[in-house]
């Protein structure tokens, strides 16, 4: 287990480093860069366009300026934002709460009602639930999210005025229950399409296990139907949603920058997006290894959880 | 079976339930007494007024926060704001030459944190701005200046090396940051007071909620009268639709940058409880011609193309007919404007007739031709810009029916505005841009024949435009202190590049702005980025 554990350890390391490498030279290497905002702006002349460039070290070569940035990154001086004028670890670390609250209510979201339809479909399958639950889960998973956050922004904030059209607060702060009412819609549309996996994946497992053997052997032995259900059936089925969970998290993080645009929701993504537009190469950095980051732990601890619930697959790498 | 579906719908009722119980606190904070919500879809986040970059959020936290030496109002004239008046050659402000500015500062005057505001502030704002280490964006014409000097407390006298008038712009672009503060800051670059600003204007800074909203409190010892707010924010949508919801919703009091899309104007200015206002922008839509290539180094082709081009159709189609037209690089509100110009008109006809005449002929494949020379080119701009993507379509037709091709050819932005327009590598662009020291009319910039960079000039000709008398005419311009006599030398500056057409104007972007019925006081104001100019007097019931 602990060699697993260390090989899995180090493919992740190495993983980073890659995705370092690969999202610098990218965002050094696509043509226009940071300097493009001074040149849209009249009143900025060459001269000051190359005073400026000189005063980022973005007159030096790449290879160089990477190495800096790396070096900065280790020993923790995630240097500053072009724009902002202010230390890069501080800009991500204020809004990975806001990011965090809604992508782990939305994953939460996602867990109960996906797993929880995913069961009831399997368990009446060829029913109208069935085809009710197939129908909603293949509408959520081609509806893009962004059509349908302004849906619910135009249904439940214009026309019925019952949530608030974005944001995480009213203005001046407000209690929890101000809170929760910001947090539903973009909570509800990011959980969504996660709602719709969750839903297909778990009705598909669960249809494979429960025409084993040992269920009906669980059965004919007289256990309670639910008893069944969850503790022969569900248990087995969860090693594959495991890892879904792991390859879900790409799915989050990607729908949280749409979801956090639309809703001004102002978490990482918005700002990631913001800092794309101008290109902030320290800001884009930041954020490109915080996630990087997220998604590779969260995929470590899958594959270790996976470990844990199916023996067969610690025992192979023993 | 039906023990999941009764539990189906209890889930649901209780799930109404909940949203009903939400529903009740609705517009709580929205509307509060006293506070005032200004809506942006750009977020301000460098706050100090020599360093931002974001032209418009963040000059409006500039407005807010701190002031300058004289403001500008809607009609055009200075007001004296942090000077005792207005420097001009009649009160000895301005000698004789134009060269030696002597400037007389308002007294008592505090910055936010109590401390008194003096002419040392102003001096130390201008080393700031001559200070290479420091990454201002502009230096706004005061690389002009030869020295400066504080006679007493009260007064700074700074002597240009040039002349130049359009040094009174300078002066009402530039916002005077506090020497106590900041004169022992290692680096001003990354100063802790970017994001906590002191100033001396209306209101305080009172906090920043990261990608959200920035907070203000009145100043009550504002040497212009106290404010009437108790209250301003400053916050952040992203999106259009959703800030336009917001407006419709109250959570938004005002709906300013980037403005209601045109696309809702006509539903906008039917919500009840609010006003639509057109607010002008500095910005003109042009058509840019790289005289530096064969097709168009002939000036006949440069009109033909304008006369064969439907400019109003362009506006009422893809605009919604917001945007006024314009035939000059000002708009057409401002001071400077000449109202004399003659439109050559939408004339395809003509625009063929004048391709004849002066050898364009039909080639076998349709398109014209001379010397070898087809009359074929690209047009570039911003890809994804969806109302430019439609007008260039628009252009592209009506070019068809005078045989001249056009291919469009669309960028991301920080591709098509790097090296591609720097140095001059395009055939056309559509682009919308202001003067660089607008409102000065002052144009020399991107029209003298020095300064194209793709022949090592550093201005921003980038047309590659050369025309000896409006060399002389640019450098009388801002050679002349009095208005008047500026007027007649910038009509006819206009006049001759109505005729040349380096670059085709074709309107002046106008900004859909919504205001809520109980916001007093807001007032457009054509000449500054953003139209919270005037905070200090807005008041809300």
């Amino acid at each position: 287990m602990l060699r697993y554990l260390g090989g899995r350890i180090g493919q992740s390391l190495l993983l980073l480093l890659g995705v370092s490498v690969i999202g610098f030279a990218l965002m050094h290497l696509a043509p226009g860069g940071p300097l493009a905002v001074y040149t849209l702006n009249p009143t900025v002349t060459a001269q000051d366009i190359a005073r400026v460039k000189h005063e980022f070290g973005l007159d030096q070569p790449v290879h160089v300026q990477y190495v800096k940035w790396a070096f900065g990154l280790l020993t923790g001086n995630w240097g500053y934002s072009f724009f902002g004028g202010r230390p890069v670890g501080g800009i991500v670390l204020e809004r990975l709460p806001a990011t965090l609250e809604l992508m782990g209510s939305s994953l939460a979201l996602a867990l109960i009602i996906g797993i929880a339809s995913g069961i009831v479909a399997a368990v009446r399958r060829n029913t109208v639930i069935d085809y009710a639950t197939t129908t909603l889960a293949m509408l959520a998973l081609s509806l893009p999210t962004f059509w349908f956050g302004l849906l619910g922004i135009y249904v439940f904030a214009q026309t019925l005025g019952w949530l608030p059209a974005g944001g995480m607060a009213s203005t001046g702060g407000g209690g929890v229950p101000d809170r929760l009412r910001h947090l539903l819609l973009p909570m509800l549309v990011l959980g969504f399409v996660l709602v719709a996996q969750w839903s297909r994946y778990t009705r598909s497992a669960m249809l494979e296990i429960l025409s084993q053997d040992y269920i009906r052997t669980a059965e004919a032995k007289g256990l309670r139907p639910m008893r069944v259900l969850l503790g022969h059936g569900l248990r087995a089925a969860l090693v594959p949603l495991v890892t879904l969970a792991g390859l879900q998290l790409p799915l989050l993080v990607g729908g949280a920058l749409v979801t956090e645009t639309v809703f001004s929701w102002p978490g990482m993504g918005l700002l990631f997006v913001n800092a794309l537009g101008t290109r902030d190469y320290p800001v884009l950095m930041a954020i490109l290894m915080v996630g990087a980051l997220v998604v590779v732990v969260g995929n470590l601890l899958a594959d270790i959880a996976v470990a844990v619930i199916d023996p067969r697959i610690r025992l192979t790498h023993v | 079976m039906t023990m999941t579906a009764a539990f189906g719908r209890r889930q649901l009722l209780a799930g109404g339930a909940a949203l009903a119980t939400l529903g009740t606190g609705r517009m709580a904070a929205a509307g509060a007494a006293g506070q005032c919500v200004l809506g942006v879809t750009q977020e301000a986040v460098n706050f100090n007024p020599l360093l931002y970059v974001n032209t418009g959020v963040e000059t409006s936290v500039e407005y807010i926060v701190f002031d300058a030496l004289w403001q500008i109002a809607p009609d055009g004239r200075f007001f004296p704001n942090l000077a005792a008046e207005i420097p001009t050659q009649a009160n000895g402000g301005i000698s004789a030459d134009g060269r030696t500015w002597t400037i007389r500062l308002r007294r008592g005057v505090t910055w936010h944190d109590g401390t008194p505001f003096t002419a040392a502030d102003v001096a130390f704002t201008l080393e700031t701005i001559l200070n290479p280490k420091v990454t201002v964006r502009s230096r706004n014409g005061h690389d002009h200046v030869a020295k400066f000097t504080t006679p007493d407390d009260g007064t700074i006298r700074i002597e240009l090396r040039d002349d130049f008038a359009p040094y009174m712009v300078s002066w009402q672009k530039t916002s005077v940051i506090p020497r106590h503060i900041l004169a022992g800051v290692p680096d001003i670059n990354t100063a802790p007071f970017n994001t906590a600003p002191i100033g001396t204007g209306p209101f305080r800074f009172r906090e920043r909620v990261a990608g959200s909203y920035i907070g203000f409190e009145p100043n009550p010892h504002y040497h212009l009268g106290a404010p009437k707010l108790t209250s301003l924010i400053q916050k952040y949508v992203p999106d259009q639709q959703t800030l336009y919801a917001q407006f419709q919703t109250g959570e938004v009091d005002i709906y300013d940058l980037q403005g209601i899309p045109p696309l809702l104007y006509s539903r906008a200015s039917k919500l009840p409880g609010s006003r639509v206002l057109l607010s002008p922008s500095p910005f003109v839509e042009f058509i840019y011609f790289n005289c530096g290539k064969p097709q168009f180094s002939d000036k006949a082709v440069r009109k033909a193309i304008y006369m064969a081009i439907d400019r109003k159709g362009w506006i009422d189609a893809v605009y919604y007919g917001v945007p006024q037209p314009t035939l000059s690089y000002l708009p057409p509100n401002h001071w400077a404007y000449n109202r004399n110009l003659k439109d050559p008109g939408f004339d395809p006809r003509q625009a063929a007739a004048m391709l004849d005449a002066a050898g364009w002929r039909v080639a076998a494949d349709g398109v014209r031709a001379k010397d070898g020379v087809r009359l074929a080119f690209t047009m570039s701009t911003t890809a994804g810009n969806k109302s430019r993507e439609q007008a260039q379509q628009l252009v592209q037709q009506n070019l068809k029916k005078i045989n001249v091709e056009m291919t469009i050819r669309n960028m991301p932005a920080s591709v098509v505005w790097g090296d591609y327009t720097v140095k001059s590598e395009f055939d056309t662009l559509m682009v919308g841009w202001d003067p660089l020291l607008y409102p000065d009319p002052d144009y020399t910039d991107r029209i003298a024949s020095s300064l194209i960079p793709a022949r090592g000039g550093s201005g921003s000709n980038y047309v590659q435009y050369q025309n000896p008398e409006i060399d002389a005419l640019c450098a009388k311009g801002t050679a002349t202190i009095d208005q008047a006599e500026r007027k007649q030398i910038y009509d006819r500056i206009q006049e001759i590049l109505l005729d040349d057409l380096p670059f085709a104007p074709i309107f002046a972007y106008e900004l859909v702005v919504g205001v809520k019925d109980r916001v007093h006081g807001y007032e457009v104001n054509p000449y500054t980025p953003i139209n919270s100019w005037n905070t200090g007097t807005w008041s809300v019931s």
